[in-house]
């Protein structure tokens, strides 16, 4: 055998041995992109409707999750949380609107928080707002650049499935003999003045909120975040949209191609974690839109097929080359 | 932390913001000897303010026995315990460290709830837990149970004793309720330290809930927000036209058929409640230990052993039952003013006859004689049937 012919097997080999490598650290290295901050979630475009009452539905498949790692939050007082470890996120957009899908593992549907102890299920993703000059903090934003969050609660979806939980409900075995001026809001100081907690019909279990710091949070004067959420077998799964087109002082703006951050945070209300109590993500990349034509497809599973189908085109190059070398060998 | 002066503890304390000093403070004092547990008070609060759908089990004002009581249910008792895990056998006081104006009763080297959750390395700002439904069922759980019992007791201690405790929100000076919210929706305010939980803010967290040690702040789900005791705030600003829109007192404080309660300004040297609680230290702040400054104090009852009385009021306790069982000239006249009127006294003078009450221009609104006169009934009207 030629001198360079066993040198071409021996780089062959090493070839093939170097694709697999790639393919196999690639395979890690996707797994380590969502445990470290340089994720990006984008928001594929689709053609098919979203349902907005159905976090299960097919054409969520798709989007493509990133897996989001969370942790306790341990910044200021009140400090907690850590109990969801991570969220799935995924996003869809299509001419009209915006779609995100939270998915992650509690063991318990906590629902209410009309007793003394109880505290319910949320969720909540958060952009840094409109014409910020810097970026905000993922902690709350601060004074000069401030935050848009979405929240939803397990118990304002309740109100939406049920109604909005009477004392009677609450506490059957109750008994009550007469409220006076029973539906006169003077009584209800927190449904009189306006508080979103307080009012009974309830259009939405997402909540659109604005803040510029810890303490600040505050019901946003427009409210146009639509969602549902559902438990089903130790996972929530909630969906949140919002138009695209909004006025000037509706909140965030998205445009398709576009691209901006955004974070995330949990609440298990059977933990008592409310407020600042909480499991928390720093902030994440978001597009919006283009790469939706890989129609399902993470960037990590492209580079993934990249990586084998170039190792297939080397071992057949390879296999050609040994081929042909053998042939012209065995000639006379 | 900052550092603020608890005159109370007669030391510098930690507390998360700086020391806002209202124009005035909100004070009350109630006289645990002459109260007689009918909850006449109680009623007055909540028909005027906890009437409606999610207040069922609320009692801004409540009358607890003690030593079993508690609403909730082992509030107080649940607090020291959690003050004493923090800091095992520490909440002891030094009484030789005394100065008349800022440490009355000496120094506390204890901990108090902002302290002990620090280095707890609790992950909020006070001490403090979230009481079940349960707890708060009954606003006078044990009614009337007493310890022990014996054939007859005499003072100064009985060995079968029980006393009713008397309790509002004691618009603290360093809330910890306030401290609790990390939202800021709890404010105190500047013209009389009344201390509101902020209707439209509230987002319902029950922070307040369960880092006020007194367990005033109470959720309501049919708002799903706290609510707390108001101080009437509505009359306490002259709100009322019934009285020509002069500052008037608290429901509970003129509802009370024991004429126990006197409400003033706690740093305002003209008020008697300034007299009874800075001068003549004769009422004593509730659990001062805590750390919040609480502004409703109480003339101990004479009759319970001191111990238990001091680990509840600190240890002015023995000079204060003292002062009130040899009252002074001045004492017995500031006494009578007591539930003598619905408006709000601001000064006083007591004279050879009569304890007269003057609202805060200075005008006469109560005259009470200090000796009541005896009015022998005539023959022809005597009540035999
Ligand atoms: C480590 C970073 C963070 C810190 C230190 C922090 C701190 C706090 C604090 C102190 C509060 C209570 C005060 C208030 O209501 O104004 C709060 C509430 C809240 N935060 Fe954050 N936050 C962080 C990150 C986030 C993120 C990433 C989101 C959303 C994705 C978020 C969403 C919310 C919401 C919705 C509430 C209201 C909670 C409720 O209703 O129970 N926060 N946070
Ligand atoms: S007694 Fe409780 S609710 Fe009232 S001011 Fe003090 S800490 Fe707040
Ligand atoms: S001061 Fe007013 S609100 Fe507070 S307990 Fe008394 S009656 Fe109720």
């Amino acid at each position: 055998m030629a001198w360079w012919a066993t040198s071409y097997r021996k780089a062959t080999l090493l070839l093939f041995g170097l694709v697999l490598l790639a393919a196999g650290l690639l395979t890690v290295f996707d797994l380590r992109l969502a445990s470290s901050q340089a994720i990006t979630l984008t928001a594929n475009q689709v053609i098919e409707p979203v349902p907005l009452d159905d976090p299960f539905a097919a054409v969520w498949n798709q989007a493509s999750p990133v897996e989001i790692p969370l942790s306790a939050q341990e910044v200021t007082q009140p400090m907690g949380g850590g109990s969801a470890r991570a969220v799935t996120a995924r996003a869809l957009v299509d001419e009209k609107r915006i779609y995100f899908l939270l998915e992650w593992e509690d063991a318990t549907e906590d629902l209410s928080l009309a007793s003394q102890e109880a505290f319910r299920d949320a969720a909540a993703i958060e952009f840094p707002s409109d014409g910020g000059q810097t970026l905000p903090s993922f902690c709350m934003g601060q004074t000069n650049a401030h935050v848009d969050i979405w929240q939803w609660k397990g118990d304002w979806q309740a109100d939406i499935d049920r109604g909005f939980a009477s004392v009677a409900e609450t506490y059957p075995n109750a008994h009550v003999d007469l409220y006076p001026f029973r539906d006169d809001k003077t009584f209800y100081p927190g449904w009189a003045v306006g508080n979103p907690f307080s009012q009974r019909e309830r259009v939405s279990p997402v909540e659109s909120l604005v803040a510029g710091g810890f303490g600040t949070l505050t019901s946003a004067d427009v409210q146009r975040v639509a969602g549902v959420g559902r438990w089903q077998d130790g996972r929530w799964r909630v969906l949140f949209v919002r138009e695209l087109a909004v006025g000037d002082d509706d909140g965030v703006r998205f445009s398709l191609g576009g691209s901006t951050n955004v974070a995330f945070a949990v609440w298990d209300g059977s933990r008592g974690e409310r407020d600042g109590q909480k499991s928390v993500s720093q902030f994440t990349d978001l597009r919006i839109g283009r790469e939706a034509e890989s129609g399902g497809i993470s960037t990590g599973t492209w580079i993934l097929i990249i990586a084998l189908l170039s190792g297939l085109l080397a071992a057949l190059v390879a296999a050609s080359g040994w081929f042909i070398l053998g042939r012209g060998r065995r000639s006379p | 932390m900052p550092k603020v002066p608890n005159w109370q503890l007669g030391r510098e304390m930690d507390y998360p913001y700086e020391r806002g000093k209202p124009q005035r403070q909100f004070a009350a004092v109630f006289n645990i000897n002459r109260c007689i547990g009918c909850q006449t008070c109680t009623m007055a609060c909540k028909s005027a303010w906890t009437f409606s759908e999610g207040q069922e089990f609320m009692w801004w004002n409540n009358v607890e026995s003690k030593p079993y009581g508690g609403y909730p249910q082992f509030w107080d008792v649940k607090l020291l315990a959690l003050l004493d895990e923090a800091n095992p056998d520490g909440q002891v006081w030094d009484t030789s460290a005394k100065d008349a104006q800022n440490a009355p009763y000496g120094r506390y080297d204890g901990l108090t709830i902002f302290e002990a959750a620090k280095k707890a390395g609790a992950r909020q700002q006070a001490l403090g837990y979230l009481p079940s439904d349960k707890e708060w069922r009954a606003p006078n759980i044990y009614e009337d149970t007493s310890v022990s019992w014996s054939q007859g007791s005499s003072l100064p201690e009985h060995s079968t004793w029980f006393f009713y405790l008397q309790r509002i929100c004691n618009h603290c000076s360093y809330p910890a309720c306030l401290a609790a919210c990390p939202r800021k929706a709890i404010y105190k305010r500047a013209e009389d330290g009344i201390v509101l939980i902020d209707q439209k803010r509230c987002r319902g967290y029950k922070k307040c809930v369960e880092q006020c040690p007194y367990k005033k702040p109470m959720f309501r789900s049919a708002t799903r927000v706290s609510e707390k005791c108001i101080a009437c705030y509505p009359r306490v600003e002259g709100k009322d036209a019934l009285v020509d829109n002069e500052p008037m007192v608290t429901r509970c404080i003129s509802a009370c058929v024991g004429k126990i309660r006197l409400q003033g300004w706690i740093d305002d040297e003209k008020s008697p409640v300034y007299y009874l609680v800075r001068k003549e230290k004769v009422a004593l702040p509730l659990y001062p230990q805590f750390g919040t400054e609480p502004n409703v104090y109480y003339i101990p009852p004479r009759w319970v052993p001191r111990p238990y009385l001091e680990q509840m009021f600190g240890p002015g306790v023995e000079d204060a039952i003292d002062r009130y069982s040899n009252p002074s000239e001045e004492l017995l006249g500031v006494l009578q003013l007591f539930g003598s009127t619905q408006r709000l006294i601001f000064s006083y003078e007591i004279t050879d006859e009569a304890a007269i009450g003057f609202d805060e221009k200075g005008r006469e609104i109560v005259r009470v004689p200090i000796e009541e006169p005896v009015i022998v009934r005539p023959p022809q009207h005597l009540n035999i049937t």
